[in-house]
Parts: C-alpha cells; structure tokens; sequence
C-alpha cells in the first residue's frame, strides 16, 4: 500500500526530477564538509602543542591564545570560531572569566569546551557558560566525538 | 694456475670473509637494539614511569610528523626544568607563598600528566597535600623526590629515543 501511494506521489513527476531526488540527498551535502574552526586558549606550551596536534589530525583550523583576554581580543576583532577550548588556570583572564566576557557578548553559537586538570574546575566552567567540560589530559577520541558533533551542526545549517 | 690470479682469489675470499663478519656484526647489532626497543618501552609503564598518556602521544605521530613524541618530550623537559627551579626558589622565600607554590606545581602536574609522567604526577599531588596543609617540610621532602623523577625519566626517554632512531 505504502509503495502504491508513493507511485501515486511520484506518478506526477517526472523521471529527471525523481532521480535528481533521490540522487541529491542529505548524504550528497556530507561531501561538501567546511573545515571547522577552533580556538584553543591555553598557556602551557606542552598542553597546547598536543591539542593543537589532535585538532590538525582531525582536520580542524586552530587559533591559538595564551591567555583568556587574548581570546576575549579575538572575539571583539570580529573573529569567529566553531568551538573553543579553552584551559582554566591562566595568567591575565582565567578561562571561566574569558567564557563569561564571551557568553555576555552575545556569542552563544559557538561552543565551548573547558579544560582543566583540577576536577573542581567543571562548576566554574559551567556556571560561566561552557558547553562541557572535559578533564585533563583529554583523549583523541574524546576530542574526535566533540568535533564530530560540531561538524555535523555545521554541516546540519548548511 | 698462475701465482696473480690465485693471489686475486685470495683476496676476494678475504673481502668475502670481512663483508659477512660485518653483515653479522651488524645483525646482532640490529637485534640487540631491537630487543631493547621493544621491552624498554613496556619495562617503563611496568614501572609506572609512564601511563596510557604516553600511548595517546604516539598515536599523534605520523609521516606528516615523525618526530612529535620526542620533539613533545623534549619541550616538556625544557619548561619543567624551569619550573622545578621557579619551585625551589618559592620555596626558599620566606615567608613561604602556598598559593604561587601549589599554582607551579598544578602547572607541573598538569604538563607532566600531558606526556603520560605518571610518578612526577603522582609526587606533585604528594606536594599539593603538603601546600594544602602548609608543611614545609613535606614540601622540601615532595619536591626531592620531583626532582629524582624527572631526572630519571630523563635519562631513561633520552636513552629509549636513542635507541629509536638507530633503527
């Protein structure tokens, strides 16, 4: 019955537009994939060249800050990014502050990973408005599934 | 048989005979190190030297970037050896500063668990309950024991990446 009403349906089709239809699915736009971009705040060196390194191997653009009011700068110049990560002890602006200056300007697309080492460091990143938090040292996996996410909201808005 | 082409053979065995002491030289060479590369590694997560972090790091390494573990390491080393001496000096203020002490070694621990250091890491969080509590001593004492850690890892990742690039 459910095959006789598609016929019903399609019947008033023609053949070029049914198989334009059915060739040009959701799956067809997957391939037209934009690299995401993210932002890692984060001062200690070693921490910040293995993230960065992570997110070279799943193929995302990276900007580095050193600290949470230079990622608060990049914010103010215009700069957008896909998903920021972000560390919690930091000199100048600590990442739950720069979260906060962030979330307030208005940015709530984009979405913010907090991390840290100090477990205590969850509530602070929470209640200044991050996404998640994930402990460190953060596994490549745990890091694949987060940007996986983002790029399917991406390509999902596309 | 004339006496220039039997000298000629002679020679050619002796050639013949060198090349296959060297061949053999060099396949226990190869052996010897290969044996060393592949119970080195396991010995130090065996002795809890290293944790499963260590692994995470390999996995970054690539043909894009055939050095990444040691060149992580190696910056590691650099920026933790300034800290241990930004600690001692803490330290040694008086009067002592707990929260810039507890601070550098959250920093310490936290670089130290990046490359999978899992003693260093664990003494610090010996030394962090030592700042928590304001005992000096056990403070003095935690960062003794920091510093033999990270000396040994030292010594022990320099040898294991020796041994890596004769291979």
């Amino acid at each position: 019955l459910v095959m006789k009403n598609l016929l019903k349906l399609f019947g008033a089709l023609e053949i070029v537009d049914l198989f334009i239809l059915f060739a040009v699915s959701p799956m067809a736009f997957k391939n037209q994939r934009s690299v995401p971009s993210a932002l890692v705040i984060e001062d200690i060196k070693v921490d910040c060249v293995i993230l960065l390194r992570m997110l070279q191997k799943l193929n995302c653009e990276a900007t580095v800050a050193r600290n949470g009011k230079e990622a608060v700068g990049l914010f103010l110049q215009g700069k957008t990014f896909d998903i920021v990560f972000s560390d919690k002890d930091m000199p100048v602006m600590t990442g739950p502050e720069a979260v906060a200056k962030i979330r307030a300007m208005g940015i709530t697309d984009v979405k913010i990973v907090g991390i840290s080492a100090d477990f205590g460091g969850m509530e602070a990143f929470m209640q200044a408005g991050a996404d998640v938090f994930v402990p460190k040292p953060m596994k490549l996996e745990t890091l694949d599934s987060i940007v996986q996410e983002v790029i399917h909201k991406k390509n999902m808005s596309i | 048989m004339d006496y220039s082409n039997l000298r000629r053979q002679i020679i050619s065995m002796k050639k013949s005979l060198f090349d296959q002491k060297r061949l053999l030289l060099r396949a226990k060479f190869l052996f010897t190190t290969k044996l060393i590369f592949f119970i080195f590694l396991p010995v130090l997560f065996l002795q809890g030297y290293l944790d499963e972090q260590f692994n995470q790091l390999e996995e970054l390494q690539d043909d894009s970037s055939p050095n990444f573990v040691e060149e992580v390491v190696a910056l590691f080393f650099k920026d933790s050896s300034r800290l241990l001496t930004n600690i001692e000096q803490a330290l040694e203020k008086c009067p002592q500063d707990f929260y810039r002490l507890d601070s550098l070694v959250h920093q310490f621990k936290g670089s130290g668990s990046s490359i999978g250091a899992l003693r260093m890491k664990n003494e610090c969080s010996m030394f962090k309950a030592h700042c928590n509590e304001r005992n000096l001593e056990g403070c003095r004492r935690s960062l003794q024991k920091m510093k033999r850690e990270h000396a040994t890892l030292k010594q022990k990742l320099e040898t294991y990446f020796q041994v890596n690039s004769t291979l």
